[in-house]
């Protein structure tokens, strides 16, 4: 099955994105939250999925400056500390979620 | 009766008319045009979404018995016409391009660039404006099978390079970068600069379609094509027998992971047509292609049979479509370029499209 995609990409207010996706989900994302998430080579450890962002590194001032769609599946973040290489799939924008609407969706997907 | 009465009842006819791929009458679907009636002679255009379109030949005898069949009607004239409608995207790159197609499968050696070689000659038959660019870096094939000799290509400007020409077709490929019988030794991230170069710095103009022949695998090239080009759809293709399967099942989930529409699968290698006795002969197993196709719920959009005149049409640079029309591969090929683009036509349909273009702004 794929993913659903997002039909609506907006900013809530100055440290909150808000996605409406297509299948009628309102997800939100403090941004702050985004960027310590970068699923990027830097970010992750590829061969062990370790996280090498330290916790408390980012900034309260995070921002991004600009979004942009990749190609049909994913949105990159160009960041205020000139961080740009995390490319946010749908699906992980979907697991990152941090409305109260989606817990219940993730507790299901944590558990298989 | 007068003639705004017969014009009503003539539409109304053709409210009855379906386009099957669509689902919808072609007077809904806007496909009418330019009626004029003169006393009980009726004249009308019928414009698809494409030249290519499976069902022409039917719809226009649906239209002429339909309409013939009315009170008060003495003649009728259906001109058949066709308009590419684009796959919307709002990437600023390939903006003559309506729709782009790639031609992609897990494994080499299935006959990839056969396949879309030929499928570009008997897209661009119709009438449609098409380019094929080979995205094969380090083995390219498309000159030599189109024929073209190796030279520069001519340069345009700002950076910019016109594709070869041949058989109607816009022609790209990497093979036309190097010295004849060279190879391009390349580590991964340049392949992706060549591929930007192919979609940033061609003068491809207005174009129809535009096949990709991919590279097989699931790589760099895969890869950034699908993060900088909008393609409308991928073409799948394999072979019957299952070590071809079990690859193409992972070309397949590579697009499905990146979004990309996927049009159906394309079997190759089908079955061998003996010339002594017509029997179809299923080399490689038969129904491969079949069960990929109902495996992921995607069309089988045609099957290619083996027949010596593919490979003496790819060696000799005359593809078989241009060499052969009535080889049973060419009508296989002819098909499966009505089924391509009926394919494309049923996505743009669809409204639960992904922007690729979009951008944000943060304000604070």
């Amino acid at each position: 099955m794929t993913t659903p995609a997002p039909k609506n990409i907006k900013q809530i207010d100055e440290t909150t994105l808000g996605i409406t996706w297509n299948d009628g989900r309102e997800c939100v994302y403090p941004v702050k939250w985004l960027r310590e998430n970068c699923p990027c080579a830097h970010c992750i450890d590829e061969w062990t999925g370790k996280k090498l962002i330290q916790p408390g590194s980012i900034p309260d001032t995070i921002r991004p400056l600009n979004i942009k769609a990749v190609g049909l599946y994913a949105i990159q973040f160009f960041w205020n500390d000139g961080h740009d290489t995390g490319l946010y799939t749908h699906e992980l924008l979907r697991q990152l979620c941090q409305s109260e609407e989606c817990e219940p969706e993730k507790k299901a997907a944590n558990a298989q | 009766m007068s003639d705004p009465q017969l014009q009503e009842k003539v539409i109304e006819a053709l409210k009855t008319v379906q386009d099957p791929d669509l689902h919808k009458n072609i007077v809904s679907l806007g496909f009418v045009k330019n009626m004029e009636l003169d006393g009980g002679k009726v004249k009308f255009d019928v414009e698809l979404t494409t030249p290519a379109c499976p069902v022409k030949e039917q719809l226009k005898s649906e239209c002429e018995t339909k309409v013939g069949a009315i009170e008060g009607v003495e003649s009728v004239e259906v001109n058949m016409t066709a308009v590419v409608r684009p796959t919307q995207h709002s990437q600023p790159i390939l903006t003559g391009v309506k729709n782009i197609i790639a031609v992609a499968s897990g494994k080499g050696g299935v006959g990839k660039s056969t396949v879309s070689t030929n499928l570009a000659i008997a897209l661009s038959l119709t009438g449609a404006k098409v380019g094929l660019m080979d995205a094969d870096i380090y083995g390219p094939s498309i000159p030599q099978m189109m024929g073209i000799p190796i030279t520069s290509p001519k340069v345009a400007e700002e950076n910019k390079f016109y594709p070869h020409e041949k058989y109607g077709l816009k022609v790209v490929s990497a093979a036309f970068l190097t010295k004849q019988g060279q190879p391009l030794m390349l580590r991964g991230p340049m392949l992706g600069g060549i591929i930007q170069q192919f979609l940033q710095n061609v003068e491809w103009g207005e174009l129809d379609y535009l096949v990709i022949d991919l590279p097989p695998g699931t790589g760099d090239v895969q890869l950034t094509l699908t993060q900088k080009a909008p393609i409308s759809g991928a073409v799948v293709v394999t072979t019957p027998q299952e070590v071809s399967l079990i690859d193409a099942d992972k070309g397949v989930k590579m697009f499905q992971q990146v979004k990309v529409p996927l049009l159906g699968i394309v079997e190759n290698m089908s079955y061998f047509v003996c010339d002594g006795c017509d029997k179809k002969h299923t080399i490689f197993k038969e129904g491969g292609g079949q069960s990929l196709a109902d495996d992921f719920k995607i069309p089988l959009l045609g099957k290619v049979p083996i027949v010596p005149g593919v490979v003496e049409g790819g060696d000799s640079g005359v593809p078989i479509v241009m060499g052969d029309a009535e080889s049973p591969a060419s009508k296989a090929y002819k098909e499966l370029a009505g089924q391509v683009a009926a394919q494309l036509s049923i996505n743009q349909t669809k409204d639960d499209k992904i922007d690729a273009g979009f951008e944000l702004a943060w304000k604070s």
